[in-house]
């Protein structure tokens, strides 16, 4: 062993250490007093295996250090403060749950861990009243971690005794429950949204039992549309609100839906409890609800659709009957120009009464085929003579509405009038005028007439032979409205009447003017 | 000598005894005290890990450790009588305004 030699020390380094060497020995001494004083509570021995750790407080510390070993263990925060709230035990969940470390925060006030708020105003004293009067309180509350993070805690508090019986502080044990109240905020969300489309559906919606077939809920709409209250449809079967006809219908119905898992009927009748009669179509499908299967039927009121398919239907059919009427007189027209014209003038002549015919066709599109006005046909038909309407052109007649026929009948014939006022007659001049007059005559059968007259034109000479405009103005107008036509052709102008049933020319509302 | 130096301090304890509670308590509330925003204190708990006493030859618990500033210092007990407690950490002027004794 070698021994080094020391240097010198000098006075005031002789004078330090020997004041640490005193420093020391007291240090030893308060350490022996403090063990001998029964001042610690354990001891640290040096052994081959390491230190050893002898705990001097007998059972009551065994039983300490196993407590504080089985609290380490748990996986919810464990936190002990004393009466003045200094942490005092902190175990490891509690520090992962407030991101802390034992060793730097125990013995510091609780708030230097996390910030307390109670969810209602209330709690609190609540809270205090039962730590005072039971010893303990169990609750939630939320407390927001040195970092900001909020966390809502289910917490079980205890208040501590020391030996003398007296409080020495509280022993909480917390549950941090973040996610399950997320999951329950999400849930309650989830709740008031679908319960909301649940309430207002414009459906009716049956939640069915699989096993005993009844109703165990039903939406508002499915009450007003059967006039049940809500009581008396929950446990009734599905053929006991008239859905099906009978239980073994009702039951058929499920086992189909137990095979396929959805099940539609179309057209079932349906009657309310008030007699109403409703067409339902119903869609049930069979789902699980977490674990359990039940059945959701909706049902909805098809009475309106099947209406409108029903109107859709009659639709097509009119437009059918009236397309081939339409083209039965274009045929007419067609063979009737073509046999009585010049053939160099056909298309030019063809074209100018198919103009016509559309215009007759467009009033009744516009009017829905519910009729036409007299006075908007008349205008129509004279709409390249618009500018001498009123003034050469005076038309006179109350309002009253043609039925199809009489509009398409009488539109071509004032076609041809205008036609012929504008080539021969008394609009091919400056001064001739055309009266255009239409009545209903009040009788028990009442009658229209309707009547062209013209005056002040060229002299009217008479024609040799009879053209298509005559047929039109004639015969075909006679047929449209069952009526009878008077053609005169007087030197002073031509006139032409027509008069037919009111029942036969106009549609029946107007009939009874 | 008055607290201006910036202090480091170790207390050691074995586990959650009444002892230790009281010491960690005591510690806190004297330098909270007297050494206000001057003072680091950890807490050592050797019963989890007891090799940690080796290092600064803890002999018994609770015991607190001045490291800084030099010279390192040792008080062992629950730290219930402040004006041991403040010799200890050689701040004798302020030990001796202390009270004897704090709560147990």
């Amino acid at each position: 062993m070698m021994t080094l030699a020391r240097k010198p020390s000098s006075r005031a380094t002789l004078l330090w250490e020997n004041g640490e060497l005193r420093a020391r020995i007291m240090e030893l001494e308060a350490a022996l007093a403090a063990i001998r004083s029964g001042d610690v509570d354990a001891l640290v021995v040096e052994s081959a295996a390491g230190p050893q750790i002898f705990a001097l407080q007998g059972l009551d510390a065994e039983s300490c250090r196993f407590r504080g070993d089985m609290l380490a263990q748990v996986s919810d925060a464990v936190m002990a403060v004393d009466s003045e709230t200094r942490v005092t035990y902190l175990n490891a969940a509690a520090e992962r749950l407030y991101g802390v470390t034992a060793s730097g925060v125990l013995g510091r006030m609780s708030s230097a861990i996390y910030e307390r708020r109670w969810v209602n105003a209330e709690d609190e004293a609540a809270a205090m009243a039962a730590l005072s009067e039971f010893g303990e309180w169990h609750g939630e509350n939320v407390h927001v971690r040195r970092d900001g993070l909020v966390l809502n805690v289910e917490s079980s508090i205890t208040v501590l005794a020391d030996s003398d019986g007296q409080p020495s502080g509280v022993l909480a044990v917390i549950r941090d429950v973040t996610e399950r109240k997320r999951h329950e905020v999400l849930l309650l969300v989830s709740e008031i949204r679908y319960r909301r489309l649940f309430e207002t559906a414009h459906d009716g919606v049956l939640i069915l039992d699989p096993q005993s077939r009844k109703i165990i809920d039903a939406n508002p709409f499915m009450t007003r549309m059967l006039g049940y209250l809500h009581s008396q449809l929950v446990g009734k079967e599905l053929f006991e609100i008239g859905l099906f006809k009978d239980k073994a219908a009702s039951q058929e119905m499920v086992n189909n839906l137990k095979r396929t898992n959805e099940v539609r009927y179309e057209n079932l009748p349906l009657e309310s409890q008030d007699g109403r009669h409703q067409e339902v179509e119903v869609i049930a499908n069979l789902y699980d609800e977490n674990g359990c299967p039940v059945i959701q039927c909706n049902v909805r009121d098809i009475t309106e659709r099947k209406r409108n398919e029903e109107h859709v239907k009659l639709l097509i059919g009119e437009v059918n009957h009236r397309a081939k009427n339409l083209l039965a007189v274009v045929q007419a027209i067609v063979h009737q120009t073509a046999k009585y014209g010049d053939s160099a003038t056909f298309a030019a002549r063809l074209a100018d009464r198919i103009d016509g015919l559309a215009a007759g066709q467009d009033l009744l599109v516009r009017n829905h085929w519910l009729g036409v006005e007299v006075a908007d046909l008349v205008e129509a038909q004279l709409a390249h003579f618009k500018d001498l309407l009123g003034r050469r052109v005076l038309i006179v007649g109350p309002s009253v509405r043609l039925t199809m026929a009489a509009a398409q009948g009488i539109g071509m014939a004032l076609h041809e009038l205008a036609t012929n006022a504008g080539k021969y007659g008394a609009l091919s001049n400056l001064e001739g005028r055309v009266h255009i007059a239409w009545q209903v005559s009040v009788a028990a059968k009442p009658v229209f007439s309707m009547s062209w007259l013209e005056n002040g034109g060229p002299k009217v000479v008479v024609p040799t032979r009879k053209g298509f405009g005559q047929i039109v103005i004639g015969r075909i107008a006679e047929q449209a409205v069952d009526g009878c036509a008077e053609i005169t052709f007087r030197e002073s102008g031509f006139s032409w009447k027509l008069s037919a049933p009111a029942e036969s020319a106009l549609v029946s509302t107007e009939v009874g003017i | 000598m008055t607290a201006t130096a910036h202090y480091v301090l170790r207390l050691y304890i074995a586990g959650s005894t009444p002892r230790g509670t009281r010491a960690i308590s005591n510690v806190r509330k004297i330098c909270d005290e007297y050494l206000e925003g001057l003072y680091e204190l950890e807490v050592v708990d050797i019963s989890q890990h007891p090799m940690l006493a080796m290092t600064e030859q803890i002999i018994a618990t609770p015991t607190l450790i001045k490291t800084l500033p030099l010279p390192l210092r040792r008080v062992i007990g629950d730290m219930s009588r402040s004006d041991r407690f403040l010799l200890g950490l050689d701040l004798r002027d302020i030990a001796e305004k202390a009270p004897s004794a704090i709560t147990r």
